[in-house]
């Protein structure tokens, strides 16, 4: 009785926060059911005329190129970043967490330390470098870095999972004659799975949304990813369609939110240690 | 450490080897190419999807008659826009048309960015049938730098309605100053809606009185062309409205951007380019109109028609004669004017003004520029470099004053600091 | 964990105990390196190249378009007497005092709440996850503005307890406090955090405590905390990196300006507005390098203080 009383507590609790949590999140999705014109500075939450015109002209896309196209952009975008920056910063990760070589901490300093530069200031002379390659307009600039661990974020948060690993698990797997290779693969990889699943779930999100990168490499309409997309609607010198930039925006979130609630799971299953020695 | 040093130096050399290189305006040739094989152009542009569209189809109505001439577009909202052409440029790699604004011409024209056009003139590139207002625009010392695709002049855009309901005339030819103050004061106390949004907060309303005084901006030589007296008086003169709630309250005008205060009905009136009638029209149910700006000298009205766009061909471009052709296409061809309407401003030449069908609130536009031809001036120099930051200063500076942050002595101050460092070096 | 036992002496050696361990320990060197080849070569490839650049250009006069010209420390110097970049790294600090804590707390708070077995686990963190999901964009301006308006959701809802704020929006005394509740409500990456850490606490601690007798804040202070303390560690080092580097949400909400009267001018808002708005591209790289030493000097506190709270179970103590 006490127990379902408290889980009954639990979800109200929880429900309560999502509440407030939530508002702005269903404002915004009303907000893409009223006339485009209405939605700046209008304080209700429902539209009094919903309308479904903002989704129409979300879904006819900018000059030609339909929604279909930059959801398939950014899908590949996001889909090749993942692969690239899990596979690449476990390598890395691994290396600083376990591995002894020389200039160990001098490199993890340097990692540390490309996190600390505004990356506005690194925009020119990297777009020269591109442009030298002659990659610009290319989705190469935007993916390379990310099969380069260059996101010293996930390199060091996989790091710190990596360092939880009880050290007792490698040095048994050694007796046994594992080298470095099979400790990483067999017990190192599927220790790291919330970092791992976390770093996916972020690349893949972050990647979707960006803005700054595209918008620098990419100069052809058919290649834009959606956020470069959605901009297109807006123009504060020839007018803005606020309607159809929030509807596509509301579209280009449910791709994003089935990625999370299908990867999630993987964060649900704690893995204990003593499950694995089995 | 040593070992780091080892790595760094060559990657920096190498570094500042490709930066200066693509920086020193050795200046793109193709003076060459004057026919034949295919070319391809890089074309950009700031603007919504549906100026996009009307874009295509002029570049698509280019291709059929210059078959030889293949174009590759890129646009973005006006912001990004500029970040993405400051890089690419940067990076020598700038597209062969793009876009430019009267703000920012010298910013790139000055800095050798920009092909002269007038290399093209009269061969590639037909001026002949540009409007009275228009000619000229885009010269920067003897050199043509921008070509003007659209052109519009300043105006003051108010609600009738607002007007009748306190019983103030509506502005017309010949109103004064002291008739928009006293006629804002009045409609705020009327109606319980704002009369005005507040001058100072917009740079062409200083311009605007400096004209009307015989004055500009900025000199020919690229300094301010008002003393920090003159200024003090402008933004007290706002102040003052603003502490007789006369105008719009800052914490509105700020909390609503980006939308004007005309669109969502805040205001009875504002100072404004003309064809922005259109896009405050499209947003508000209210009926919007348009009249000349108010002066205290009849014979000085103190507008201009403004090169609201301007096309421009990099300096970097191999292919000048063939931007150059575009360029003149964009400007000349009736069918690319009736595509355009007033998208880009009202059109630049009487041929395309002659076949752009304008209705609404566009046509009101077009008969208020008709009825001011004998009132307007001559166009100002472009702006130096430096004035594209310097309104943003403007803007910050005006929006502190009206928060109580500054005094006007102060905002004055600050301003004529702001300006010397960024139009001094 | 009892039936782990450690198997080589070296590791009943503190760490960094004398060169006799760090060399044999460097036996792993060439596999060290091949593990580490990708990100050694984005580094010199993409990140090297571009930083040393950008050192260079911050002892310059650099404008996008001419050529970098030599004024020695002239950038770093002017900085002292700019009354916006010091009102920047007022706003700046004051940011990060405030959202750091907030946001790492709600963050925490949040993926303890979510982290029990439940029905309906994953719909919860996605729905807490959500204001994440859309990230710096437009609509995120629109609806934070909106929400913050004058009789709009939070000024109804501060009247009913007598407080007039006359909307938060356009008030610059609250504008900052309004971008601390924006990173607050966009806590999904530090929860997601917390949460994998919290999984990787192994569930044996708790039962044995449990038998113990320990009651649950005794667990959580003395089994979670410690435990997911490299963790917690990640996350407050990144929080208060990004927070000094906060750009887009500022950006979005705030403009070039910093609206209202520059009290949401943060550092990078300034420092973009410099480089790619008045192409001063030589001020806003020693900007950014000024930025660096200071955030670096934090980060290396940071690191230091975590020798005494952080604590890594991999790793013998």
């Amino acid at each position: 009785m006490k127990g379902r009383l408290s889980r009954v507590a639990w979800h109200v609790g929880v429900l309560l926060l999502l509440a407030v949590v939530l508002y702005p999140l269903v404002w915004v999705v009303a907000a893409t059911f009223k006339p485009s014109n209405e939605i700046l500075g209008d304080l209700r939450l429902l539209p009094t005329e919903p309308t479904t015109a903002n989704y129409e002209r979300a879904v006819d896309g900018v000059n030609g190129v339909g929604i279909g196209r930059y959801f398939l952009n950014s899908g590949l975008l996001a889909v090749l970043s993942v692969v690239g920056t899990v596979s690449s910063s476990a390598l890395a990760a691994f290396a600083f967490a376990r591995l002894r070589f020389r200039g160990r901490s001098a490199m993890f300093a340097v990692m540390i330390s490309t996190l600390l530069l505004p990356f506005h200031v690194l925009i020119i002379p990297q777009y020269i470098v591109f442009q030298r390659l002659d990659l610009v307009d290319t989705y190469v600039p935007l993916l390379i870095g990310k099969f380069l661990a260059s996101e010293a974020f996930f390199v060091f948060l996989v790091v710190q999972f990596i360092r939880t690993i009880p050290h007792e698990l490698d040095e048994s797997a050694k007796i046994d004659g594992a080298g470095p290779w099979r400790i990483f693969w067999n017990i190192v990889l599927p220790l790291a799975r919330p970092a791992l699943v976390t770093t996916a779930i972020f690349t893949f999100i972050w990647t979707w949304n960006d803005f700054f990168g595209p918008l620098i490499y990419l100069s052809t309409p058919d290649k834009y990813p959606l956020p470069l997309a959605l901009q297109l609607f807006i123009d504060e010198a020839s007018g803005s369609d606020f309607g159809a930039l929030m509807a596509m925006s509301v579209l280009a979130l449910v791709p994003v939110v089935l990625f999370f609630l299908f990867f999630q799971r993987f964060l649900v299953e704690g893995v204990s240690t003593s499950g694995i020695k089995g | 450490m040593k070992r780091f040093r080892a790595l760094v130096v060559p990657v920096v050399a190498l570094l500042l080897a490709a930066t200066t290189a693509s920086c020193g305006g050795s200046g793109g040739g193709g003076e060459a190419e004057e026919s034949g094989g295919p070319v391809t152009l890089r074309f950009s542009w700031w603007g919504n999807a549906e100026r996009a569209a009307l874009m295509q189809q002029a570049l698509d109505l280019f291709h059929t008659k210059n078959p030889s001439i293949t174009i590759t577009p890129s646009f973005q909202e006006f912001e990004a826009y500029w970040q993405k052409v400051a890089t690419e440029t940067a990076g020598g790699n700038a597209p062969d048309v793009m876009q430019t604004d009267f703000a920012y011409l010298r910013e790139y024209a000055d800095r050798h960015a920009l092909y002269d056009l007038k290399k093209q003139e009269g061969k590639n590139l037909d001026l002949g049938d540009l409007i009275e207002g228009l000619k000229g625009a885009g010269e920067i010392k003897g050199g043509l730098y921008g070509v003007p695709v659209g052109g519009n002049t300043w105006g003051y855009v108010y609600n009738p309605a607002l007007y009748a309901q306190a019983g103030v005339a509506e502005p017309k030819l010949g109103w004064t100053w002291d008739d928009y103050r006293a006629g804002s004061k009045q409609i705020t106390e009327k109606t319980g809606i704002s009369g005005s949004a507040n001058p100072v907060g917009t740079y062409y309303n200083l311009e605007l009185q400096l004209l009307q005084e015989g004055r500009s901006l900025y000199t020919d030589d690229g300094k301010l062309g008002f003393d920090k007296a003159r200024l003090a008086s402008f933004l007290a003169d706002g102040k003052k409205m603003a502490d007789d709630r006369s105008t719009l309250p800052v914490e509105k005008a700020v909390q609503i951007k980006p939308k004007h205060p005309l669109e969502s009905d805040l205001v009875a009136g504002a100072g404004a380019w003309d064809n922005f009638l259109d896009r405050y029209s499209k947003s508000t149910k209210a009926e919007l109109k348009i009249a000349p700006s108010p002066s205290d000298n009849p014979k000085a009205l103190g507008q201009y028609i403004k090169p609201a766009l301007l096309l421009s061909v990099s300096q970097k471009s191999e292919h000048p004669a063939a931007a150059a052709k575009l360029v003149s296409f964009m400007i000349n061809d009736p069918e690319v004017g009736k595509i355009f309407g007033a998208n880009r401003g009202l059109p630049p030449t009487n041929a395309q003004r002659a076949s752009a069908q304008l209705t609404g609130p566009l046509a009101a536009v077009a008969a208020y520029e008709d009825g001011l031809k004998d009132q307007l001036i001559k166009t100002p120099p472009a702006p130096p470099k430096g004035a594209g930051a310097l309104e943003q200063a403007f803007i910050r500076i005006t929006e502190e004053l009206l928060y109580d942050r500054t005094t006007v002595d102060q905002a004055a101050d600050q301003f004529f600091t702001e300006a010397d460092e960024t139009l001094g070096s | 964990m009892a039936t782990i036992t450690p198997t080589r002496p070296a590791d009943a050696v503190p760490a960094g105990a004398g060169p006799r361990k760090r060399a044999r320990r460097s036996d792993d060197g060439i596999t060290g390196y091949f593990f580490l080849s990708p990100w050694i070569l984005g580094v010199l490839l993409l990140t090297l190249g571009p930083m040393a650049t950008s050192l260079y250009l911050s002892f310059t006069d650099y404008d996008l378009f001419d050529t970098p010209r030599w004024i020695g420390l002239d950038n770093y110097a002017r900085m002292f007497s700019d009354q916006r970049w010091l009102r920047s790294v007022g706003v700046t600090v004051l940011y990060v005092a405030l959202a750091v804590p907030v946001k790492l707390a709600a963050a925490l708070g949040v993926a303890l709440l979510l982290n029990s077995k439940r029905k309906g686990q994953g719909l919860y963190r996605a729905a807490f996850y959500g204001p994440s999901l859309i990230g710096g964009s437009v609509s995120v301006a629109i609806v934070w503005k909106t929400m913050f308006s004058d009789d709009a959701a939070v000024d109804q809802v501060l009247r009913v307890f007598g407080i007039e704020t006359g909307g938060w929006s356009g008030n610059p005394d609250f504008s900052l406090l309004m971008l601390v509740l924006l990173a607050a409500w966009q806590l999904g990456a530090p929860m997601v955090i917390f949460l994998a850490g919290l999984k990787q606490v192994p569930k044996e601690l708790y039962e044995a405590a449990e038998v113990d007798g320990a009651g649950p804040w005794r667990r959580f202070a003395s089994i979670t905390l410690p435990m997911i303390s490299p963790v917690i560690f990640f996350n407050l080092l990144m929080e208060t990196i990004h927070s000094f580097q906060v750009f887009t949400s500022a950006y979005v909400v705030g403009g070039p300006n910093g609206q209202p009267a520059g009290t949401t001018l943060f550092y990078t808002v300034y420092l973009f507005d410099r480089g790619f708005g008045d192409y001063r591209m030589g001020y806003a790289a020693a900007m950014a390098w000024m930025l660096l030493l200071v955030v670096g000097l934090i980060t290396a506190l940071l690191f230091r203080s975590a020798r005494g709270w952080v604590h890594y179970s991999g790793e013998k103590s």
